[in-house]
């Protein structure tokens, strides 16, 4: 064990440690290594083991930013819905908030309440597809994998039908504008949502059963893939694999935006940092999310949802010259926009802050003293979405 | 009788293959016709093999972005395609169709086709989505096929953004259509649309930016994306010994040990400028003062004649490199700070302070083109390792046409 525990070095010259080249090459991808998209890994394996792991993204390389450099800011929110597609609530939110800093928007109560309570289901159905995929990565151990998969999508609908109702589109909403909502909530939503948050609160314990309480889910996933919580704030790991680590991080309470503010957010963290404490973090947060999101529905204020100012075409909306960073918590950990605004009516420069790169970029320190199958549960166990990670 | 010459044998006939396009019958096949009745019996036969060949369909997952998720709802319980006979097979020797679903960029296309070159025939692909059709609003950009039939034979588009589960369900049900149809001799080639064909444009247009001129030639646009002669070679770096000798800082909040390294106040229009040589230092101290987590670094790319106020006359061309780094736990902040290079001038890596500068350091480097010296694996990290350019500039051309990847 205390192998594993200790830091490794990502960077060991595999000519000088295997000079006869006994070690054997693995590549690892990049169609779909697990159940989370195009990526590749260049394992070295000795035996089972893993020596050393050389990640490598971009297959899902989008050039997003060059894009944004190209519309006008009110195009931008469906362009990035598609960065993070588990998420894309939370996508547009990171976007619009780094736009209203510059432009010194304020935005009605109710949009602000609206967007939380959104982020939340966002979360729910978000965590709910993590653990889903990462039964499947585990395989046939779990009563063939597929089981807690189709549960999890089973709730999943249920979200998406809450979101189709607002927005009239299973996911790419393009909801969220300059100053507050595009979208106010139909007649009768609060009681299909409650109805939503009830089932799947009922059936929550399902999941316990079906993962965290499940003897061989526990074995596969118990004191594997251990990230130190120290190495995991150098890297930038947020979100749910930063506070698995034992760190008590969430930007929700910590450096609150939107409505979170006026609600208190309970953080659940878990210390040992391995793949089971991952996993048990993400499906208390669910219900922490389903506590939340009731919280935001019943306190829901009357106003208008949006306090931007109508403009007929797009290049109209001008944002002043300025640069600003502003980070949110996305399911995934901190989606972050770096802007650069020169006055006109496109971005000169948009940077868009992944959680999901910073996850991936664990797996060299995470890895060696790894056997493959573990390799796949600690992949799923970080729930990176290639999207967010290429762009 | 005269001997004459033996005449030349005449040439072997090539041997012939069901393949090769000409009216290749195998001898079999004249002995079945003439065998009464026989028709009647294959003729069944090959009902039976289509209705097992269009209700056995098992798909390879091509799934690369939005639309996957979409596919997997598809798989999962409420559509469930698994009533259909279709059955997800992810590898592609067991597989009888391929369903794209996704964005397919250049770094990927080599493997989907090499992918699809695996799936034994009979074989059907299906393009899901509108970036595996065309590219949508990804079209033209410098890593996007603009759709994949470019490259791969498409048997059934269904479009979308992404495509619904019962879009993918009845795209799904077309294909058996067209199945049954071709075992019965139907033609299926496509006819298509004149007039859609003429369309090359991305979905939603670009915008024409007022700062860059508009007639900027091609071989201009191409110069302007060509690494110079020292951006071509990765090994220049400055070795982390060289670094300039700075004496450590000591304030204990973030606006004194800017006020340390001269920064007397805080610009309006974006984060302050330190100079390079106390930038490793400044965040050494910061990590010490609890600045712990790493948050981002953005580099942005400044035309001559252009800066963070705008038009500025005697600026020369340079980059700007933004790092954002935070506190961790309740009343969490951040702090940005930037440092000014010029083109070829390499930044000290902070890789050494934060692990996490590593990748993001890649990026710029990948994206943007700004160097950093002493750092331990300067690579490419989202292009291909053999590209040239560096797309995130500003002369890079943003609407090139990509030519389709072959």
């Amino acid at each position: 064990m205390t192998a594993l525990l200790r830091r490794v070095d990502p960077y060991l010259k595999i000519e000088a440690y295997d000079p006869e080249a006994e070690l054997m090459l693995l590549h690892f991808g990049p169609q779909h290594p697990s159940t989370h998209g195009v990526f590749r890994m260049d394992l070295y394996l000795d035996g089972e083991l893993i020596v050393k792991a050389v990640p490598h993204c971009g297959y899902l390389h989008r050039a997003v930013e060059k894009l944004c450099e190209k519309l006008a800011y009110v195009q931008l929110t469906p362009i990035v819905d598609k960065n993070d597609y588990v998420a894309p609530m939370t996508n547009e939110l990171a976007l619009v908030m780094a736009f209203e800093a510059l432009l010194k928007q304020d935005v009605p109560r109710r949009a602000r309440w609206l967007r939380s309570l959104f982020a939340e289901l966002q979360r729910v159905a978000s965590h709910l597809l993590a653990i889903g995929t990462l039964a499947i990565d585990l395989g046939g151990a779990l009563g063939g994998g597929t089981t807690v998969f189709m549960h999890c999508f089973r709730e999943r609908e249920l979200i998406l039908d809450l979101f189709e109702a607002v927005t009239g589109s299973r996911f790419h909403y393009n909801t969220h504008t300059i100053g507050g909502n595009r979208h106010d909530l139909p007649e009768g939503w609060a009681k299909q949502a409650k109805d939503a948050i009830r089932v799947i609160r009922e059936r929550l314990p399902e999941y316990g059963a079906l993962t965290i309480e499940n003897r061989i889910f526990q074995q596969r996933m118990q004191k594997v893939g251990v990230l130190d919580g120290e190495l995991a704030l150098e890297l930038g790991v947020t979100g749910p694999n930063l506070r698995a680590s034992g760190v008590d991080h969430d930007l929700r309470r910590d450096a609150p935006y939107a409505a979170y503010d006026e609600v208190k957010v309970n953080v659940v963290t878990a210390q040992t940092g391995d793949c089971f404490a991952r996993a048990i973090v993400r499906v208390k947060e669910i219900e922490e999310s389903l506590r939340l999101a009731e919280c935001f529905l019943d306190g829901l204020p009357e106003g208008p949802i949006n306090g931007g100012k109508p403009t007929k075409m797009a290049v109209q909306t001008k944002v002043p010259v300025g640069q600003t960073y502003v980070g949110i918590e996305t399911p995934r950990g901190e989606l972050g926009t770096w802007l650069v605004a020169d006055g006109t009516h496109t971005p000169y420069r948009l940077k868009i802050r992944p959680a999901s790169l910073h996850s991936l970029s664990a797996l060299p320190y995470v890895l060696p003293g790894h056997t493959v199958s573990d390799a796949i549960a600690i992949l799923g166990s970080l729930d990176p979405i290639m999207g967010e990670v290429d762009r | 009788m005269t001997h004459e010459p033996a005449a030349p044998a005449p040439a072997a006939p090539r041997p012939r293959t069901v393949d090769d396009g000409s009216n290749f019958r195998h001898p079999l096949y004249q002995v079945l016709l003439d065998t009464p009745g026989l028709t009647v019996g294959t003729a069944a036969v090959d009902d039976l093999l289509t209705w097992g060949l269009t209700n056995a369909m098992w798909i390879f997952p091509m799934a690369t972005s939005c639309c996957g998720i979409e596919f997997m709802a598809t798989m999962a319980s409420r559509v469930d395609i698994d009533r259909m006979g279709s059955f997800v097979r992810p590898t592609p020797r067991q597989a009888d169709v391929m369903v794209v679903a996704g964005t397919i960029t250049t770094k990927m296309a080599p493997r989907v086709l090499k992918l699809w070159e695996q799936m034994p025939e009979p074989k059907w692909c299906v393009a899901m989505g509108s970036c595996a059709i065309s590219g949508d609003f990804y079209r033209n950009l410098y890593s996007v096929v603009p759709g994949i039939d470019t490259f791969l034979p498409v048997d059934v588009y269904i479009p979308g953004c992404p495509p619904n589960p019962e879009a993918l369900m009845h795209g799904m049900l077309r294909l058996q259509e067209k199945i049954r149809g071709q075992r019965h001799g139907k033609d299926f080639a496509p006819k298509p649309d004149a007039a859609l064909l003429k369309i090359t444009q991305p979905s939603i247009p670009r915008l024409v930016e007022a700062n860059r001129p508009a007639d900027l030639s091609a071989a201009q646009e191409r110069a302007s994306d060509q690494p110079t002669v020292d951006e071509a070679t990765p090994a220049l770096v400055v070795a982390p010994e060289d670094a300039p000798e700075v004496a450590p800082l000591v304030a204990n909040d973030f606006e004194g040990l800017l006020k340390e390294v001269g920064v007397t106040e805080l610009p309006k229009d974006g984060p302050p400028l330190v100079p390079a040589a106390h930038h490793l230092e400044l965040a050494r101290r910061l990590k010490a003062l609890g600045y712990r987590q790493l948050v981002t670094i953005a580099a942005t790319h400044w035309l001559a004649g252009r800066g963070r106020k705008g038009a500025v006359a005697d600026e020369v061309e340079h980059f700007e490199i933004a790092f954002v780094v935070r506190t961790v736990g309740a009343g969490s902040r951040t702090a940005a700070w930037a440092v000014r290079v010029l083109p070829g001038q390499p930044l000290l890596t902070l890789s050494g302070v934060y692990a996490g500068a590593d990748w993001q350091e890649r990026e710029q480097f990948d994206l943007v083109g700004v160097k950093f010296a002493g750092h331990p694996d300067l690579r490419r990290i989202m292009q291909a390792e053999s590209a040239t350019s560096f797309p995130l500039r500003r002369d890079h051309p943003a609407d090139a046409p990509c030519a389709p990847w072959r």
